[in-house]
């Protein structure tokens, strides 16, 4: 039915990147001694490199000095937001009135459903296979820090995790909006992701501290243990509103 | 109107980007009828199919299917319907497109899905991007006949189909209609078969009805009345109700009626000619003619 | 023994079905009291319109031709024809196979010979 099929449609994007974020963090987690053994070699950087870049690279470095900054620098600020909104806007494009699942956009139009079921089935699919690729690569963490004689909570991962999938998830609507507006699957993915790294590029080179991925790396309880409220709920409200309006598309267009 | 109709719009119009393709379209389908729904290319058939399924919302009139909305989950549940393309899921198979739709229908009849699937010999594990067109259309029937609906709409069913595959669909068709309690609502540009298994008709030309009828009603109506004179043909205009068009060419003077012929034959007498003679017309015929005249 | 209606003729179906099952009646095909096809398996062999069958055999029915037989089926009435003018039908053919041999010698066309046949039948002819 509506389930399976939607399956069928974003199974090979979703195992794809499990496997690729499954690998990268088991990654983040066995390089760790190599980058311990070549720690003290960066105190002679040229330290002065002026501005936001110079900074980067010392804050980096400072980070890598213990294993949960080097998780969260690695894994929860750039490894993992970086692959999982791609596969966010991989898996939000499409749907099953877009010409790209195949054809069968009026037979799927002439079945005793209504618009707003096939986007709703379609949204919370993707979002169960989102849900499981913020957690479950990140699991791995804590399960096999252990092997480099390294410990790390697994309820931290559940808050990071958690932080990227409910922020992160603004992406995956806006994907689906899109989608609703054009019936090829490219420019839905292009626009999202120009948008994507488009605001990633803003937030990381102005000096404020709040943005979309900041939620999402879950900085604010790095640094001070405070979870960002205010940013979750305003990224959850956002995403259901992108939902709304892509029912809204949905419903009244003709095919 | 009469209450009891499968299909009914009235007045029905749908703008598409500026080009007006619905303009004011009126049709009644009674139930328990084979109908059939002829136009040339772009007249605006596939456009009415789709709104009364719900697939394009009218931009003025009143669609109404089963009594209910047109558009409506409910008429779609209780309707069969096979695309002009024989949409269907390009990556399943066969056997996937059957389990895909028969939950949807309640009243799904697994018994009849049995007969087709043998009857139109489909191969269970073949998936749909590899089967031919009119094996493709086989199965396409298949799902629309399988979900006891009470209702048929096919757009151009036979078209792209060798002779032989379009009668073994005409009759899947015609031996289906035989044994269930149904209306059949179809769309063609094939005259030939129209006028073989339809029991009434409707023309649509440039998203209007142009003539709706019972076939056999519009066989004995549409006449021609082909007089003889000794000179030349004379200019001659006929005050009878339902004349389509009257030709001249030399000593021949020939009147097509919507009307029945005994009227133009009346007046005929007064032009004294050589010779009377009444000629039915066929609908290919009656095609030809009325969606011609508005030019 | 039942053909195809051929829908180009411009002659309502159910018309040529009617005179069909007429004519088998005329030459014998069909005897009274012998049961005639279902609706709905003709419908099918034919790849017709199981209203236009029905319709026809309503109307032979109405003519006397035949009897629907609630449940049971159509069947040829008893005194749909007798045997002596199912004969005589069959014996004019010939006289009219000669008639129509002579006027071709003549040199009329079948159309011409056609039109004097419905001519004198009182058809269309004003």
């Amino acid at each position: 039915m509506l389930w399976y099929k939607s399956w069928l449609e974003t199974r090979w994007r979703f195992l794809i990147g499990l496997v690729l974020l499954i690998c990268s963090a088991l990654s983040t987690v066995f390089t760790y001694p190599q980058v311990m053994k070549l720690l003290p070699m960066a105190q002679h950087l040229p330290v002065n490199v002026s501005g936001e870049i110079g900074r980067r690279i010392r804050e980096a470095v400072e980070l890598s000095r213990s294993f949960q900054g080097h998780v969260w620098s690695n894994w929860f600020r750039q490894n993992l937001p970086q692959t999982w909104t791609l596969f966010a806007v991989l898996i939000g494009t499409g749907g099953f009135l877009s010409h790209s699942t195949g054809g069968g956009t009026l037979f799927t139009l002439s079945m005793p459903v209504s618009r707003n079921r096939l986007l709703g089935v379609r949204s919370t699919m993707g979002l169960i296979e989102l849900f499981a690729l913020a957690f479950v690569p990140s699991i791995f963490i804590p399960l096999f820090s252990p092997a480099i004689g390294q410990h790390y909570g697994v309820g931290s991962v559940l808050v990071y995790s958690a932080c990227l999938f409910i922020a992160g998830s603004v992406f995956f609507s806006l994907a689906a909006l899109l989608s609703t507006m054009f019936s090829d699957i490219w420019r839905p993915l292009l626009i999202a992701l120009a948008i994507a790294i488009g605001l990633s590029i803003v937030e990381q080179l102005s000096q404020i501290s709040f943005g979309i991925f900041h939620v999402m790396h879950g900085e604010s309880y790095f640094r001070t243990g405070a979870l960002p409220w205010a940013g979750l709920l305003a990224s959850a409200a956002l995403s259901v509103a992108l939902q709304y309006a892509a029912a809204t598309n949905i419903t009244r267009r003709d095919f | 109107m009469p209450e009891s109709s499968i299909i009914e719009t009235r007045d029905l119009h749908k703008v598409y980007d500026g080009v007006e393709a619905l303009r004011g379209l009126d049709l009644t389908v009674p139930p328990g009828s084979i109908y059939g729904f002829l136009g040339r290319n772009g007249a605006g058939k596939t456009t009415t199919i789709k709104v009364l399924l719900g697939m394009s919302h009218p931009t003025g009139g009143e669609a109404r299917v089963l009594g209910l909305p047109a558009g409506s989950t409910e008429v779609r549940r209780r309707t069969g319907f096979v695309s002009e393309e024989k949409d269907l899921y390009d990556f399943m198979t066969v056997a996937e497109m059957i389990r895909f739709t028969a939950p949807f229908f309640p009243r799904w009849r697994a018994e009849l899905e049995q007969r087709y699937l043998r009857k139109f010999e489909l191969p269970a594990d073949r998936k749909v991007k590899a089967l031919s067109r009119g094996t493709r259309t086989k199965l396409a029937l298949l799902l629309a006949l399988c979900r006891g609906a009470e209702l048929l709409i096919l757009d151009e069913p036979t078209s792209g189909l060798d002779p032989a595959m379009a009668e073994e669909v005409l009759q899947a068709l015609v031996a289906h209609v035989a044994s269930e309690e149904m209306t059949v609502f179809f769309s063609s540009h094939q005259i030939a078969e129209v006028d073989q298994i339809a029991d009434r008709v409707a023309i649509i030309d440039r998203g209007k009805t142009v003539v709706t009828g019972a076939l056999d009603d519009l066989r004995e109506r549409y006449q021609r009345v082909q007089m003889v004179f000794d000179g030349e043909a004379p200019q001659a205009q006929f005050r009878a109700p339902g004349v389509v068009r009257v030709q001249r060419k030399g000593r021949m003077l020939t009147v097509m009626t919507s009307g029945g012929a005994e009227a133009i034959v009346d007046e005929a007498t007064a032009l004294h000619p050589v010779s009377v003679d009444v000629i039915p017309v066929t609908l290919k015929e009656i095609f030809l003619e009325t969606v011609a005249a508005e030019d | 023994m039942l053909f195809r209606p051929n829908p180009s003729l411009g002659v309502p179906i159910y018309l040529q079905l009617m005179e069909q099952v007429k004519h088998a009646i005329e030459t014998g095909a069909l005897r009274p009291g012998e049961q005639l096809p279902g609706i709905r398996p003709l419908a099918e062999e034919l790849v017709m319109n199981p209203n236009t069958v029905a319709k026809a055999y309503r109307e032979l029915e109405h003519e006397g031709v035949i009897e629907l037989r609630h449940g049971a089926g159509a069947f040829v009435s008893a005194q749909a024809r007798p045997k002596k003018l199912a004969d005589a039908v069959r014996d004019a053919q010939p006289a009219i196979a000669a008639t129509v041999k002579r006027l071709r010698a003549r040199g009329l066309t079948d159309e011409e010979i056609r039109r004097l046949f419905e001519a004198e039948l009182g058809g269309h002819h004003a």
